[in-house]
């Protein structure tokens, strides 16, 4: 800190670059976005001034509404099933045990296949006609429980979400076993002389020492759903009938295949506004909560 | 101690500096551009979506070659973009005016807003060098207004159906029926034989409309329809469109479809086909040279045009096709690059080409002698098309209409909409489009 009081021009001169980048891909991008959302633009005759026309429209456009529910699933079905499922195995394998490194090294693989990969090989298990999810269900004798996963309406947003649980639960599993070896010994060897064991050094050790990082990973799950466009775009395209459709494959389709490039921005303007208040609002419950 | 300071602070600069020119530099190249530096050679971009190897782009390849050799100082400058992404990218480089000399253009409500922002100019001044080749009628598809601003090379029917000769001998067919109520029967038959009637893979959603509507929609509602809709004069919400989407509706709910249709896409559904698992499947011409490659026995393949719908106001015979393969100028060439241009035009489209493309099978927009070696499967659908042939919708109606189908159909396939409701949402775009 005193290094910064003497004199702040190396700091600022050094984080410049960043700061120019930043400013220059994220920051003047969004500004330019508020710009389009305010006009009538094809992107290749002259651009017409509408005002609140674009929002207006966003707001009774069903599609829109549809998407923002989609988008809420993927969010709640990330959050409560990325981070629990990705928690218990870290707990699990946090112990010294057999073959450890090998099921960390299996739980982090899908975080490294490519998203394209993953949805061609899970669009194909879970193909009504020769998938792998029916075949295995036939094969036991439950025939009545095999469905049409991705081509039901009831079933594709279901479907979809396993699959990007299954994507993700790696990421955060090594998120947490990190943090899992950075609580100090001491407190578990004291916990044991005051007599608390197993269940009960979880519940009052390890936990409340990993507030943080499990605060840090919903909001990473949160902001990372909200993005969520290509898994579903490989995997469904948003069908059958706007069922998978979330708001980023919304935006893009509005803005480059349908090319309304103004009403494009405004969705895209509703995503970013949308993160805004659900990362807010998160932060908001957890923070809480552990004061 | 001080010094090294002001080297550090100097040394960032230059970073800072240097990243910025980078970002910048890029475009003072490019309008500095081509003629000065390379001396007496011209150079010009294009844009095209020849990316696969197939009969097709290697034919439209040749000639760019072919031109090439002949004109030493002229060097075309290819980018060859897979389909889907090319029109991603050229709507939004249009967006920033940033496209290429010569550009593949697709023809009806795809050029019209090229034409309307004014980034393509017109080519009637060349138009006469193609007399006798190209038929007037083959012209319309790239024409807006008056004015011509490409020209086709092949004429695709998108809505052919496919069938299973000995699939559909064995069940008593000698040829294919001729009414839909007898090919609600012949899909019943096959159905009860366990074999998949239609193959179909709409997860793109664009097949149901590109090739079922458009020729169904046809049968019911004529041809003049889609313009007297975006005139004004008609309705979707027109009781013979409703049947049409009925149509669509009503196989769906019989399951003349493979179970999965809406999750896997129109290669797949080649596929089923290819693979004897299904006996029928309704696709354009653009299948027909994979399928006789990929068909053990040619002489099994048959192809017929959808049948006759009772009560429909259009030709029971006509297909729906569009012509393709348009190559348009950049509104800014001018002088000896634009002069560049239009000779190469003239030596793309010329008889050698459009012969190389029948010999892969494919139909063309010109009128010249079948060479030898076309398959008799493409002699039976240019007879096939030549009694009539329909509007494409996603050639006709503009982008976000077609958006506004591709998605509906699927929903009306799946049961969440109503062909009615179909109608009024459609009309509800048209509407918004004033």
């Amino acid at each position: 800190m005193h290094l910064l009081s003497r004199n702040k021009w190396p700091a600022i001169i050094g984080l410049a670059p960043a700061f120019i980048i930043y400013v220059l891909f994220a920051i003047i991008p969004i500004i330019i976005s508020f710009y389009y959302s305010v006009m009538e633009w094809d992107g290749f005759t002259e651009m017409r001034f509408i005002g609140l026309g674009n929002f207006k429209e966003a707001l009774s456009d069903p599609i829109f509404w549809q998407a923002l529910k989609n988008n809420l699933f993927v969010v709640v079905a990330s959050v409560f099933g990325q981070v629990p499922i990705a928690l218990f195995f870290a707990l699990l394998l946090n112990r010294k045990m057999k073959g450890g490194k090998l099921f960390r090294t299996i739980g982090f693989m899908p975080v490294v296949i490519s998203t394209v990969i993953i949805s061609l090989v899970w669009g194909m298990m879970y193909n009504s006609r020769r998938g792998l999810f029916n075949q295995m269900l036939e094969g036991v004798g439950l025939e009545n429980l095999t469905q049409n996963w991705l081509g039901d309406p009831k079933w594709a947003m279901i479907s979809v979400c396993i699959t990007m649980i299954w994507q993700f639960v790696g990421l955060y599993l090594i998120i947490f076993l990190a943090a899992l070896q950075n609580i100090p010994q001491e407190l578990y060897e004291a916990a044991e002389i005051d007599g608390a064991s197993g269940f009960k050094r979880t519940l009052h050790i390890t936990l409340p020492m990993m507030r943080e990082t499990i605060i840090v990973a919903v909001i990473l799950c949160i902001s990372g759903s909200l993005r969520t466009f290509d898994l579903i775009y490989v995997m469904t395209a948003g069908g059958p009938g706007h069922s998978t459709e979330v708001l980023a494959m919304y935006m893009f389709d509005q803005t480059f295949s349908s090319t309304r490039y103004g009403y494009g921005s405004t969705l895209s303007l509703f995503i970013f506004f949308f993160s805004l208040g659900l990362v807010y609002l998160s932060t908001l419950i957890l923070r809480r909560k552990s004061e | 101690m001080k010094s090294l300071k002001i080297k550090a602070l100097v040394i960032l600069m230059i970073m800072v500096l240097s990243i910025m020119t980078a970002c910048s530099g890029n475009s003072n190249e490019k309008s500095s551009g081509s003629s000065k530096e390379n001396g007496e050679k011209i150079e010009l971009t294009f844009w095209n979506i020849w990316t696969e190897p197939s009969p097709q782009n290697e034919a439209s390849l040749k000639q760019v070659e072919k031109f090439m050799e002949e004109h030493p100082n002229i060097i075309i400058k290819q980018q060859n973009i897979p389909h889907d992404q090319f029109k991603v990218k050229v709507k939004t480089q249009a967006a920033g005016q940033q496209l290429p000399d010569l550009i593949q253009v697709f023809p009806g409500a795809e050029l019209t807003p090229l034409v309307d922002g004014e980034l393509i100019q017109p080519i009637d001044d060349i138009l006469s060098h193609w007399d006798g080749l190209i038929n007037e009628g083959m012209l319309g598809d790239y024409k807006v207004g008056d004015k011509q601003y490409a020209l086709p090379a092949n004429v695709t029917p998108t809505s052919l159906v496919y069938y299973n000769k000995a699939m559909l001998a064995e069940l008593g067919y000698d040829e294919f029926p001729k009414t839909y109520e007898e090919f609600k029967t012949l899909v019943t038959k096959i159905q009860d034989k366990d074999i998949i009637p239609i193959a179909l893979g709409n997860k793109a959603q664009w097949v149901l409309q590109s090739s079922y509507i458009s020729t169904i929609g046809d049968r019911m509602t004529g041809s003049d329809f889609l313009t007297s809709v975006l005139n004004g004069e008609k309705k979707f919400t027109d009781e013979r469109f409703v049947r049409a989407v009925g149509v669509i509706k009503e196989l769906a709910d019989m399951k003349a479809f493979n179970e999965d249709f809406n999750s896997i896409d129109n290669i797949q559904h080649r596929d089923l086909f290819v693979l004897d698992e299904a006996a029928m499947m309704i696709d354009g011409a653009w299948s027909l040279g994979p399928l006789l490659e990929a068909m053990e026995d040619d002489e099994n393949l048959g192809i017929a045009p959808f049948p006759a719908i009772e009560g429909g106001d259009g030709n029971p015979e006509a297909v729906s096709a569009v012509t393709g393969t348009g190559i348009s100028l950049n509104s800014k060439l001018e002088g000896e690059k634009l002069e560049a241009a239009q000779e190469f035009l003239k030596s793309f489209y010329d008889e050698e080409y459009y012969s190389d493309l029948m010999k892969a099978d494919i139909l063309v927009a010109a009128d010249i002698e079948a060479p030898e070696g076309v398959s008799d499967a493409l002699k039976e659908v240019s007879e096939i098309v030549s009694k009539q042939t329909s509007p494409v919708y996603d050639a006709t109606v503009p982008v976000d209409v077609t958006d506004a189908i591709n998605s509906g159909l699927q929903e009306v396939s799946i049961g969440t909409l109503t062909p009615e409701e179909l109608a009024e949402k459609l009309q509800a775009a048209v509407d918004k489009q004033k």
